[in-house]
């Protein structure tokens, strides 16, 4: 086993008059490719965290003044700065192939008397949207419209 | 004709636990002649027929329809029955179900299970009709019929065989006692989609309250390590998405959700 499991965790209701061991996490856990994916997914979050602070700061930067905003685009401009962003984009990627191929299996088999579209349908929409949300943010950040 | 079977010799590891003797869990080796058909059970119960009568562990129809077999095998859980020895090396670990109380050598404690089991009323709640025959002493209706669209709706949750892999693969089972867990939740959320029942009100509150679905993060290891595919991991998120849906119709209709 890989080490102590919650102290009561799937504990009886009363104690038995058998002493139990503690129960304990699976051994795979660390070393199995499924768990390690899992936590990578989940440790992304940490990142976001960052970038959430990023985007405040630039809020507040923008907020201080024409002088305030270039500097922080000068500083955007910092190795460090774009590879948090390279490092930003494939955690998003990750997280968004992983959320979509686990996302048709939660849809309920109907929504009321509505039947949600087979798995391949929901599937290859997500990735539709995404794409096409993509194209057109990159169209309005490089001015080719509006 | 008889063919000669192949038999090799393998270190089985076995957690061992006398809850009278033992502090803590420790391990016991073994050397089994395995043969090439044997099952990790076959290789159990050779241990305890031949080599040393006081192992104990949980076994029954030897089929993978009774769900008593589970353990942890080389720290994955298994369905022993199930599970060829000839898929792993000459060392093999076995150990009780990860994440439950350990009640000796390879049992576990089931009370907790079967607790949080009971607890989304796993059975077709009938409220109207419940009533009326309280009322006029009758029998309303012997037979509920359902077709087989309504059937499919549900059919692949009721597969479950109660083994308990999925909470010994849930890493939210692991830290959260509350947490109802993938079999419980599937079985509720299976008889939320059978046509006859009426009591998903009632399995909502509970989804909703102190064991809720909300706690699962969609680790999905549970439908990985589910020997009969009843993917539990999408139950339990269906149920979330149930509960979602119930919540937001209680904003926009006058008498809420669930109707």
């Amino acid at each position: 086993m890989a080490g102590p499991a919650h102290p009561d965790a799937m504990a009886p209701r009363k104690p038995g008059r058998t002493r139990t061991a503690p129960p304990q996490t699976p051994a795979s856990w660390w070393g199995s490719s499924r768990i390690r994916t899992y936590l990578l997914f989940d440790a992304t979050g940490i990142i976001y965290f960052l970038v959430g602070f990023l985007a405040i700061g630039l809020i507040s930067d923008l907020g201080n003044g024409p002088i305030a905003w270039h500097r922080a685009l000068e500083r955007l401009g910092n190795p460090i700065y774009i590879a948090f962003h390279v490092l930003s984009l494939a955690a998003v990627i990750f997280v968004a192939v992983r959320f979509f191929r686990l996302f048709p299996k939660a849809q309920p088999p109907r929504i009321g008397p509505v039947a949600p579209p087979p798995g391949p349908v929901i599937h290859v929409t997500l990735y539709v949207v995404w794409i096409g949300i993509t194209v057109l943010m990159t169209a309005i950040l490089a001015g080719v419209i509006f | 004709m008889t063919s000669e079977l192949k038999t090799t010799t393998k270190t089985i590891v076995i957690t061992r636990f006398d809850p009278d003797r033992d502090e803590k869990p420790r391990k016991q080796e073994y050397q089994v002649p395995c043969e090439s058909n044997w099952k990790v059970l076959d290789a159990v119960n050779f241990i305890k027929d031949e080599i040393d009568a006081t192992v104990s562990h949980r076994w029954s129809c030897r089929m993978a329809v009774c769900g008593s077999c589970g353990m942890m095998v080389n720290g994955e859980p298994k369905l022993t029955c199930k599970t060829s020895i000839n898929d792993y090396d000459d060392r093999v670990d076995i150990e009780p179900l990860a994440n439950f109380p350990i009640v000796r050598d390879l049992v576990v404690e089931l009370d907790g299970f079967m607790h949080k089991f009971e607890s989304v009323k796993p059975w077709i709640v009938r409220a109207k009709e419940e009533a009326e025959d309280k009322a006029t002493r009758h029998p309303v209706k012997d037979t509920y019929n359902q077709s087989a669209a309504e059937l499919a709706e549900f059919k692949q949750f009721s597969m479950c065989i109660n083994c308990m892999l999925c909470y010994s693969a849930c890493p939210v089972v692991a830290n959260e006692p509350e947490f109802l867990g993938p079999a419980a939740i599937a079985l509720g959320h299976r008889y939320n989609l059978d046509s006859r029942d009426e009591g998903t009100e009632e399995r909502l509150d509970i989804f909703r309250g102190e064991g809720t679905v909300f706690s699962c993060s969609y680790a999905n290891e549970c439908s990985e390590v589910c020997p009969k595919n009843v993917d539990p991991a999408a139950a339990v998120n269906q149920a979330k998405f149930g509960a979602v849906i119930d919540w937001a119709k209680g904003l926009v209709l006058p008498r809420g959700g669930t109707q």
